[in-house]
C-alpha cells in the first residue's frame, strides 16, 4: 500500500470512505432502531403525553416536577445509590476473591472444573431467581426465618422484604453468596495473565497472602475491576426488573428506584412524557458518570506506559 | 502450598459453589414434584424418587410383594413394585410432559431467532470492532461514542417507539421484528468488547498482513477471525443467553402466536392456571435451558477461553 | 491428556445425536391442537378470524392443579360456534395483560386480540382514546341465542343484561361515562378458610362479631399459630372496603350525592368516584375525617394477627402445613384445597363478622358487606372493529362494522347457559353469573356470602391506577410499622388529592352539579357526629 493519489481521491479518502462503508451497517440498524426511537423519548419529554392520547407542550415542566416536587424522587436515587453501591461492592470483591482462590488452586483440571462449576447458574433464568428468594428464602417460614429460629433468635424473624426496616437490604442480597461465573472468569483472566516475573519478585520479597493479594494482584485486575465497575453501575441504574417481582418498590417506596418509577409513570399512570423525562435523568446521570471514568480513571496498560 | 492450605482452598470452593449452586438445585428438584408436595414440604426431595428407589430396592430383593404407591393426587394404594416404578416415573415426568407441549412449538421460533441474531451480531459486531479498533480515520472517535452511548439509554422508554417502528416497517409477525432490533441493540457490547480484545493484538502483524497486499477483508479474514474464536464464543454465548430470555418484545410484536419464543412461551405457563402447577414451570424452566447446556457443552472450553483472554476490561 | 481425547471424540460423536434427537422432538405431532385452539390453517371460505385472550382460568389446554385433564370447555363452544358461522375462526391465545407497556402497544395500534381478560380499572384508564368498545348497545338488546330458543319468558329474551345473576355488580363495573366496557359471566367471593382442626384443639369457634374475630386470632396466636394468613394486595383492596362499608354505612343518607336511577336498584348508595371528588373537597378522607382515620387504626390491629411477610404471591403453603389457622383467600382455591388428599385436616368457611360499637363508636353495626366480584372480565377491543378505518369515531366504526357482530355474537353465545355451564362449571373456582347456570356444590358458601348488600365504594381497582399502586405501598409501609397513623394519614391525602385531582380532569367530572343535593342533604348530616364538613 502506497500513500500516492490516484486522481483526486486521496489515499485517506477512500481509507476513510471505505471504513464508513464497513460501519454502514452497524450505523443504519442503531440509527434506526435505537436513535429514532430514543430521540422520540427524549423528546415526549417536554410534552404531556400519554400513549394514544394527545401531546401538550409544557417545556421543562416535566423536569421540575421530577426533580422538585414529586416526593418520591431523592428517596428513590437513595435507594438506587445504595443498590448499586452494594451491587458494585459485591461484584468486586466476591467473584475476584473465589478467582483469586481458583487460581492458586496447583492442579488445571481442579481450576478448570470449579470455573465450570461457577458458570452453571448462568442458565438459570433471572425469573426463576427472583421467585426462589421470595419463595424460599425470604418467606414467612423461609430459609432465614428457620435458621434464626433454629439458633434461637426467632423474635428476629419477619417479612424481610415488608419489613421497611429490612426491605431494601432484603433485596441487595439477592443473589447471594454473589459468586456470578462471568465475574469470577473474567478476573481469573486478569490474575492467571500476571506475568510470572511479578509474582515470583512478589515471592522473593516475601510478599505473600493478604499482602500480595491488595499490593499486587488487586492492582493488575485492575482494568477488568473497571468494566464490571462500569457494568454494573449501568445495570445498577437502569435495573429494576427484578424489584417487579420482589416488592413492586414497596412497603412505602423504601424499595423504589428511579427506573421503577419511571416504568410506573410510562405504563400504569399514563404519564409518558414525566416517565421519559425521568429517562432522560438516568441517561445524564450515566452519561456524566462515564465521562468522569474517562476523565479520572485510568486502565493499567496506561498506567503502565506511564510508568 | 501446603497440603492444609488446598484443603482450606477446596472447602471454601465447595461452600461457594454450593451456596450458588442452591437455585439450580432447586430448579431441578422441584421440576418433578406437583404442588402437594412442594406445598407440604418445602425442601424435600421428589417422592417420585423415594417411591421408586423403594419399590427397586424390593425388586432387587426379589420380592414380589405390593408396596404402598402415593398417587399424584396424594391418594395411597397397593401395587406390585415393577408398577409401582411404572407409576412413580410416570409422576416424575408429568411436569415435564406438559410442559413440553406447551413450549415445544416455541423451541424452532427461538433457535432461529437467536441463532440469526447471534449471528448478525458477531458479523457487524465484529467488522465495527475491526474497523474502530485498527484505523484511525476522521470521525472514528464520534462513532465510537455514537455505538456506544447506546448502552446509556433506559430500554423501558424506546419500547413504545420501537413497536411503533417495526409497525410501520411492516414487520410485525415476522422474524424480523425480533432479530433487527436485537442486532441492533445487541452488536454494542459485542463492539465494546471486541475492539478492546482487537486494541491488544500487535500492530506488527496487520503491518504484515498490509504490506503483503491485505485489505480490510484480508485483514480480518486472515488476522481477526483465527485469533478471536474463543472471544467470539463468549459473545456468542452471551448474546444467545441474552436473546433467549428476552419475553416481552416478542409478545409485543407478534400478534400471531405462532411466532412466539420459548420465553414467552414461559411467560405464558407462569400466568396460565399451569402456573399453578409449579413443578410444570420448574420443569419448562429446565427444558428451555437444554439447549443452552448443549451450547455451553460444546463452547465451554472457547468460551473459557474466551473469557480467560484478558479482552474483558475497560 | 488421552482421559480429554476420549471426551473430545465423545463430544464431536455426540453432536450429530443431540441434533437429530433435537429436531425429531421438535418435529410438529399431528393432532396437537385438539384442544388448545392455536391458529390454524383456514380454508377460503373463513372470512373472519377472532382472537379471543381468555385469561388462564378457562384457557384450553390448561390443566389446573388436581383436575387431572386439560380444560376444553371453551374450545368446545368455541366448536359449536364456528360450526353455527363457518366464516368465522376464534383462536384462544394468551397474552401477558398483566403487562400494560403490552396492553398500551397493542391496543394503540389495533391489534390486540378482539376480546381480552382486563382488569376494568386498566379499561377505564383508556376509554377516552376509542380502545374499547361500549357494550350496552347489545346488553339493552335481547340475546338472539335464548330468543331463537323461543321461550319469550327466558332471561335474556328482552335484555342480555337479564341473563346476569348478580346484576349489580355487573352493573357497578360502569365505566366513569356511565357505559359498560366490560361483561363477567362469573364471580369471585372472599372468605376466611379456617383448619377444623385447629379450631378444635385451640378450643375456638367462629366469631360472631369483630371482638370475637381478635379474641379468637389471640388465642390461635398463643397456641403456636399465625392466625390469619393474608397479604398485603388484600389490605389494600378488600379489608379497606369492607372496614370502610362498616364505618360509613350509617352516615350515608347524609354524603349520598347521586341517585342513579338505572342502577340505584341494584347499587344503593353506591359512592361513585364523582362522589369521592366531591365529598373529599367537603373534607371527607381527609386526616380531618375520624371515621377514616378509624379505618386505618382498625387494619392495624387486624394486621397484628397476619403473617409478618406481607408481600408473598398467596398464603395457601402455610395454610395446608398448618402453620396457619385461618386464610382469607378468594374462592378460586377450593379445587385445589380438594385435590389436596394429603391434606389430613378438615377445613371450612366463614365470612368476616360485624364490627361493633365495642370495637368502634363509628360502627353501623349492619352485616359485612360482599366485596368480591367480578372475575373473569371481558372486553371487546378496537380490533373487533378493525374492518372499519381507523380514521373514523369509534360510534361509526361500531355501526359499519361487521366483524364487530361476529365477536358480539360469540360472546352472546357464550353466555347461553348450556354453554357457560360448560366453561365454568369444569373446575371449582368460580361462581357463575348467568342465570339458569348452577354453581357447583363446592362453592356454596361463597354464593351464599355473594347475597349480601353491596360495597358502599370500591376504593382500589376501579378509578385510577396511581391511586390503588400508592395506596398498596402506603399500607404496606404503615401495616409494617414504617409509618405512624398520622403519616399514613397525611400521605394517603395527597395520594388522594393527586386521585381526585386527576379524576376530575381525565373524566371531565362536573362536581357543581352535586352542590345542589349537598345543601339538601344537609339537615339530615346535621344529626351526624364526628363528619369532617362544616356545615
Amino acid at each position: 500500500m502506497t500513500t500516492e493519489r490516484t486522481g483526486w481521491f486521496g489515499y485517506r479518502a477512500r481509507l476513510t470512505l471505505s471504513c464508513y462503508a464497513l460501519l454502514a451497517a452497524t450505523l443504519v440498524l442503531l440509527a434506526v432502531f435505537v436513535y429514532v426511537p430514543v430521540v422520540w423519548a427524549f423528546s415526549n419529554s417536554l410534552y404531556q403525553f400519554e400513549v394514544g392520547g394527545e401531546a401538550q407542550f409544557i417545556g421543562l415542566r416535566n423536569y421540575q416536577e421530577f426533580l422538585f416536587e414529586d416526593a418520591v424522587t431523592w428517596p428513590s436515587f437513595l435507594n438506587m445509590a445504595l443498590l448499586t453501591l452494594i451491587a458494585v461492592a459485591a461484584r468486586l470483591t466476591v467473584p475476584l476473591i473465589v478467582a483469586r482462590f481458583i487460581c492458586s488452586l496447583p492442579h488445571e483440571r481442579g481450576r478448570y472444573f470449579y470455573r465450570l462449576l461457577f458458570l452453571i447458574p448462568i442458565v438459570v433464568p433471572g425469573v426463576a431467581v427472583q421467585l426462589i428468594w421470595g419463595g424460599l428464602v425470604y418467606a414467612e417460614r423461609g430459609l432465614v426465618n428457620e435458621t434464626l429460629a433454629a439458633i434461637g433468635l426467632a423474635d428476629w424473624a419477619r417479612g424481610w422484604l415488608s419489613d421497611p426496616r429490612t426491605a431494601l437490604v432484603a433485596v441487595a442480597f439477592v443473589g447471594f453468596p454473589f459468586v456470578f461465573g462471568f465475574e469470577v472468569l473474567i478476573y481469573y483472566a486478569g490474575l492467571s495473565n500476571i506475568p510470572t516475573s511479578v509474582n515470583e519478585a512478589a515471592l522473593l520479597e516475601g510478599c505473600t497472602g493478604i499482602r500480595k493479594f491488595f499490593l499486587i494482584d488487586v492492582p493488575m485486575v485492575m482494568s477488568q475491576l473497571k468494566l464490571i465497575l462500569i457494568l454494573t453501575i449501568i445495570g445498577g441504574i437502569q435495573g429494576f426488573e427484578g424489584l417487579i417481582i420482589l416488592t413492586q418498590g414497596g412497603p412505602g417506596f423504601k424499595t423504589t428506584v428511579p427506573g421503577l418509577w419511571m416504568y410506573y409513570n410510562a405504563f400504569s399512570f399514563q404519564r409518558f412524557g414525566y416517565a421519559c423525562a425521568i429517562g432522560v435523568c438516568l441517561f445524564v446521570i450515566i452519561f456524566g458518570l462515564t465521562v468522569l471514568n474517562l476523565r479520572y480513571f485510568r486502565s493499567t496498560e496506561e498506567l503502565e506506559g506511564a510508568r | 502450598m501446603s497440603r492444609t492450605t488446598r484443603i482450606w482452598l477446596h472447602l471454601a470452593l465447595i461452600l461457594f459453589a454450593v451456596l450458588t449452586l442452591v437455585p439450580f438445585a432447586f430448579v431441578i428438584n422441584n421440576s418433578m414434584r406437583n404442588n402437594t408436595e412442594i406445598y407440604h414440604s418445602f425442601f424435600g426431595l421428589p417422592e417420585a424418587f423415594r417411591g421408586y428407589s423403594t419399590a427397586w430396592f424390593s425388586r432387587l430383593r426379589g420380592d414380589d410383594a405390593p408396596v404402598p404407591v402415593k398417587l399424584d393426587d396424594g391418594e395411597v394404594r397397593q401395587a406390585a413394585p415393577a408398577e409401582a416404578m411404572s407409576i412413580y416415573k410416570e409422576r416424575a415426568a408429568t411436569g415435564y410432559r406438559s410442559a413440553w407441549r406447551m413450549i415445544r412449538p416455541y423451541m424452532v421460533n427461538s433457535l432461529v431467532v437467536s441463532l440469526a441474531t447471534a449471528f448478525g451480531v458477531l458479523l457487524l459486531g465484529s467488522i465495527s470492532a475491526f474497523v474502530l479498533s485498527r484505523y484511525r480515520f476522521p470521525g472514528s472517535k464520534i462513532v465510537f461514542f455514537f455505538v456506544i452511548s447506546t448502552m446509556m439509554f433506559p430500554g423501558v422508554l424506546t419500547l413504545v417507539p420501537s413497536f411503533l417502528l417495526v409497525k410501520q416497517l411492516g414487520l410485525l409477525n415476522t422474524y424480523w421484528a425480533m432479530i433487527l432490533p436485537y442486532v441492533a441493540g445487541g452488536q454494542v457490547f459485542v463492539i465494546f468488547i471486541l475492539k478492546s480484545f482487537f486494541d491488544g493484538l500487535p500492530e506488527d502483524l496487520f503491518e504484515a498482513a498490509r504490506i503483503d497486499g491485505a485489505g480490510h477483508f484480508g485483514q480480518y479474514r486472515f488476522i481477526v477471525l483465527p485469533l478471536s474464536k474463543p472471544i467470539f464464543s463468549v459473545v456468542l454465548v452471551m448474546n444467545i443467553l441474552g436473546t433467549w430470555n428476552n419475553f416481552l418484545w416478542p409478545f409485543v410484536v407478534t400478534t400471531d402466536s405462532s411466532y412466539h419464543v420459548v420465553a414467552s412461551g414461559l411467560y405464558v405457563l407462569a400466568t396460565s392456571g399451569n402456573a399453578q402447577n409449579i413443578g410444570t414451570l420448574f420443569a419448562a424452566y429446565v427444558l428451555s435451558s437444554v439447549p443452552l447446556l448443549v451450547l455451553f457443552i460444546y463452547a465451554t472450553r472457547p468460551f473459557i477461553q474466551g473469557l480467560t483472554s484478558g479482552a474483558f476490561k475497560a | 491428556m488421552t482421559v480429554a481425547r476420549i471426551i473430545g471424540v465423545l463430544k464431536a460423536a455426540a453432536l450429530p445425536v443431540i441434533l437429530l434427537f433435537g429436531l425429531w422432538a421438535l418435529w410438529p405431532a399431528s393432532g396437537d391442537d385438539v384442544v388448545t385452539l392455536g391458529p390454524r390453517d383456514y380454508g377460503p371460505e373463513v372470512k373472519y378470524v377472532l382472537k379471543v385472550a381468555p385469561g388462564p382460568m378457562y384457557m384450553p389446554g390448561v390443566e389446573p392443579f388436581g383436575i387431572g385433564k386439560p380444560l376444553r370447555g371453551l374450545a368446545d363452544v368455541i366448536r359449536a360456534f364456528e360450526a353455527r358461522f363457518p366464516d368465522t375462526r376464534v383462536e384462544c391465545i394468551t397474552v401477558p395483560v398483566m403487562r400494560r407497556e403490552f396492553l398500551i402497544t397493542q391496543l394503540s395500534s389495533g391489534q390486540a386480540p378482539d376480546i381480552i381478560n382486563v382488569n376494568v380499572e386498566d379499561v377505564w384508564m383508556d376509554i377516552q382514546k376509542g380502545w374499547y368498545v361500549p357494550l350496552d348497545h347489545w346488553l339493552e338488546q335481547p340475546n338472539p341465542f335464548v330468543v331463537e330458543k323461543g321461550d319469550p319468558t327466558a332471561p335474556g329474551a328482552v335484555q342480555w343484561w337479564d341473563m346476569f345473576e348478580y346484576q349489580a355488580i355487573s352493573r357497578g363495573k360502569a365505566a366513569p361515562d356511565n357505559l359498560n366496557y366490560c361483561v363477567s359471566f362469573d364471580m369471585i367471593e372472599t372468605g376466611i378458610y379456617y383448619n377444623k382442626d385447629v379450631f378444635r384443639k385451640v378450643g375456638v369457634d367462629v366469631p360472631e362479631d369483630w371482638e370475637g374475630f381478635l379474641e379468637i386470632m389471640g388465642k390461635l396466636r398463643a397456641a403456636g399459630y399465625i392466625p390469619l394468613l393474608m397479604i398485603v394486595g388484600l389490605f389494600n383492596d378488600w379489608a379497606t372496603d369492607l372496614i370502610f362499608d362498616q364505618l360509613y354505612y350509617e352516615v350515608l343518607p347524609g354524603i349520598d350525592l347521586v341517585q342513579d336511577p338505572t342502577r340505584e336498584g341494584y347499587l344503593e348508595g353506591y359512592l361513585d368516584w364523582d362522589e369521592i371528588a366531591f365529598l373529599y373537597e367537603k373534607g371527607f378522607f381527609t386526616p380531618r375525617d375520624a371515621r377514616y382515620r378509624e379505618v386505618f387504626r382498625i387494619m392495624k390491629d387486624l394486621r397484628r394477627y397476619a403473617n409478618k411477610n406481607l408481600t408473598g404471591i398467596d398464603m395457601l403453603r402455610e395454610f395446608v402445613t398448618q402453620q396457619g389457622a385461618m386464610l382469607w383467600h378468594p374462592c378460586n382455591i377450593i379445587y385445589r384445597l380438594k385435590a389436596d388428599k394429603s391434606l389430613g385436616f378438615e377445613w371450612g368457611v366463614f365470612y368476616l363478622p360485624e364490627l361493633t360499637k365495642r370495637t368502634s363508636k363509628y360502627a353501623s353495626d349492619t352485616p359485612m358487606c360482599v366485596i368480591g366480584g367480578s372475575a373473569v372480565q371481558f372486553e371487546v377491543t378496537n380490533t373487533a372493529v378493525g374492518d372499519t378505518p381507523a380514521s373514523l369515531p369509534l360510534g361509526e366504526r361500531m355501526r359499519r362494522s361487521t366483524r364487530l357482530e361476529r365477536v358480539m355474537a360469540l360472546l352472546q353465545f357464550l353466555c347461553v347457559p348450556e354453554n357457560y355451564e360448560r366453561i365454568v362449571n369444569e373446575y371449582e373456582a368460580l361462581i357463575p353469573n348467568i342465570r339458569g347456570v348452577t354453581p357447583l356444590p363446592a362453592l356454596r358458601p361463597f354464593v351464599e356470602i355473594l347475597q349480601r348488600r353491596y360495597t358502599t365504594t370500591k376504593w382500589t381497582f376501579t378509578f385510577d391506577l396511581k391511586f390503588s399502586e400508592v395506596q398498596q405501598r402506603l399500607l404496606d409501609l404503615y401495616l409494617n410499622d414504617g409509618a405512624t397513623l398520622d403519616e399514613f394519614m397525611e400521605l394517603q391525602n395527597e395520594n388522594l388529592a393527586y386521585a381526585t385531582k386527576n379524576a376530575v380532569l381525565r373524566k371531565r367530572l362536573d362536581l357543581e352539579r352535586l352542590e345542589g343535593k349537598w345543601r339538601e342533604l344537609a339537615p339530615i348530616r346535621a344529626t351526624m357526629e364526628d363528619l369532617p364538613c362544616d356545615d
